[in-house]
């Protein structure tokens, strides 16, 4: 491991360790758990440059599906993840199917539409969903016996998961796979005349950004004990995307500062000031005309700027030499 | 034996036909070079050889079987690789990640897809460093594909071609928009290939087609009007009235 990769990974774990010092417990694991979610839309949006308006089809299916097990069938814990993993990557291999056909204005379209198909029927089907009121009676199983119910337990629980998929979609990224993907973001036609079927590897971009959903859609039902319709909505998909943005898309820790600047301001703020959504519109705005990378792109803006400002000498042999 | 041959290759674009029963035969291990003026049909015939666009009628065969219409991504499975007249890179990746997506799109299996990181694959990343240094980009290897200079993007562009280590090499005018300089680094380097590829390549610049290529053949309005060595193609008539002299003398 290179001392940079050292670097991240402890600043990561101090991050999940000292966050539900600062933040109410439940709110700090609804952070991590918008990021597992956001980290498969940026392997989409940042990596492959799919805007996908539908994330939350997949987070809301999976968070359906696997609630309703738990609620009646009273499944193990694990048995939900994986199924909520299979049911997100099996409807994003269905919707992915029939987005990556077109490209463009008319895949946003039909990411959105597909989502509110979804999220339709979910409103109609009203004996199994629960239509507006939400699937209530989640239960929270334990773990090897072990009772989660505590919040900080949980906590510990979605934690750990989420430094799983971190690393996952790290490793992901940094694979040939990842290269390919930004290839195809970069270049189709090029892409495609090396030897890539450039819609296949979309489609596998797709699924595996339905399984990250599908996990964060469960965790998420069982945090609240209730999958409320909200979660299948396109109003759910655009806030991932917001928050991906503001983050930093096409960075591996940009949907997860997103989802800290999302979910925090969006459950502290809103307490104080009912008009919050401002504050995110104008974050928005910044963010798409100054710093399209977002926080993390900022972030390595100022430090440059301050390097230079503390050097300049040095600096400018470094602007001089041949880049 | 040729290495491809097409037979009546046509490409209509409604009313238009691009390429007009163009029946070509790229002897293994030769150097053919196709010209004529702009609109004659060159690239379009490029875009039929590597499946970018699919043929009205006609047959290509490489390598004793039919080829027409197959996907581009499968016809460079088979060794087909070619570079663009407008450079076609991938700008924000690093120059040798360019070359490196090239070797590895060409593997027999796609092992550790997923999840082996993508410099663990040395052979690939040495075949990279490799054909990098063969085009003069070596020492730029870890630079950003959009910081270098249009010359030198032009020398990855045939780079990113030849990692692909293919059998037959369509280059679509290597030296576009080059300075006299880097158009004899061009030459330079495409008269070197020569031999180790098959080459089919499109070029305007005649006396550089001339000096280099084994056969040649020449397109007017999408037809191939002539076809011979390049002593020959300088002493036909039709030629000279249709291209080589048709713009200077009338």
């Amino acid at each position: 491991m290179s001392r940079e990769t050292i670097r991240q990974l402890l600043v990561v774990l101090a991050a999940v360790v000292l966050l539900p010092i600062f933040v109410r417990h439940a709110i700090a694991t609804e952070i991590w758990i918008f990021a597992i979610f956001g980290l498969g839309l940026n392997l989409l949006m940042g990596y492959t440059g799919l805007l996908s308006f539908g994330q939350a089809t997949f987070f809301g299916s999976a968070a359906y599906v696997a609630g309703y097990l738990l609620k009646y069938y009273g499944i193990d814990i694990f048995l939900a993840l994986a199924i909520g993993i299979v049911v997100g990557t099996v409807s994003a291999a269905g919707v992915g199917y029939l987005c990556v056909q077109r490209s463009g204005l008319y895949f946003i379209m039909l990411t959105f539409a597909l989502n509110q198909m979804f999220y339709f029927t979910a409103y109609q089907w009203t004996t199994v969903t629960g239509g507006e009121d939400g699937m209530p009676g989640i239960p929270r199983p334990s773990i090897f016996g072990f009772d989660i119910h505590p919040p900080l337990a949980y906590y510990a629980a979605v934690a750990v998961l989420f430094l799983v998929s971190l690393w996952i979609m790290q490793r992901i990224v940094e694979s040939p796979l990842g290269k390919i993907l930004q290839a195809i973001r970069e270049n189709e036609l090029r892409a495609e005349a090396l030897g890539y079927n450039v819609p296949r590897m979309k489609l596998l971009a797709f699924a595996v950004a339905g399984a990250f959903s599908g996990l964060a859609g469960v965790l998420y039902a069982m945090l609240f004990g209730i999958v409320p319709l909200e979660s299948i909505g396109f109003v759910f998909s655009g806030n991932v995307v917001f928050a991906t943005l503001i983050g930093g898309s096409g960075s591996l820790y940009g949907p997860v500062i997103g989802s800290f600047v999302f979910i925090w301001l969006s459950e502290s703020v809103s307490t104080m000031w009912a008009r919050w959504p401002l504050l995110l519109g104008v974050a928005f705005v910044i963010v798409v005309l100054f710093f399209r990378g977002g926080v993390v792109e900022a972030w390595a803006r100022f430090w440059g700027w301050r390097a230079a400002h503390r050097a300049p000498a040095a600096a400018q042999v470094d602007a001089d030499a041949p880049r | 034996m040729p290495l491809v041959k097409t037979e009546l290759l046509t490409k209509s674009f409604g009313a238009l036909t691009a390429v007009k029963a163009v029946t070509l035969e790229v002897a293994e291990g030769s150097l053919h070079s196709v010209i004529g003026p702009n609109g004659a049909g060159k690239t379009t015939l490029f875009n039929l050889l590597t499946g970018q666009q699919t043929p009205t009628s006609g047959r290509i065969i490489f390598d004793g079987r039919d080829i027409a219409g197959t996907p581009p991504h499968r016809i460079a499975h088979l060794g087909i690789a070619r570079s663009f007249q407008r450079t076609s890179i991938f700008p924000t990746l690093s120059i040798v990640d360019n070359v490196w997506l090239a070797a590895f799109a060409r593997q027999e299996f796609w092992r550790g897809l997923a999840w082996r990181r993508a410099d663990g694959y040395p052979e690939l990343t040495r075949r990279a460093l490799g054909v990098l240094d063969e085009v003069g980009l070596g020492d730029k290897a870890r630079l950003p594909a959009r910081e270098i200079s249009h010359g030198e993007q032009r020398q990855l562009e045939l780079a990113i071609a030849l990692a692909a280590a293919p059998r037959l090499l369509l280059l679509d005018e290597p030296a576009a928009g080059l300075s006299p300089d880097e158009t004899q680094k061009m030459v330079a380097l495409v008269q070197k290939l020569k031999g180790r590829y098959t080459i089919l390549l499109i070029e305007h610049k005649i006396d550089v087609v001339m000096s280099m290529s084994d056969r040649i053949s020449v397109m007017h309005f999408g037809s191939v009007i002539a076809e011979g060595s390049p002593v020959e193609i300088r002493r036909n008539a039709e030629v000279r009235r249709a291209y080589l002299g048709g713009i200077a003398a009338p």
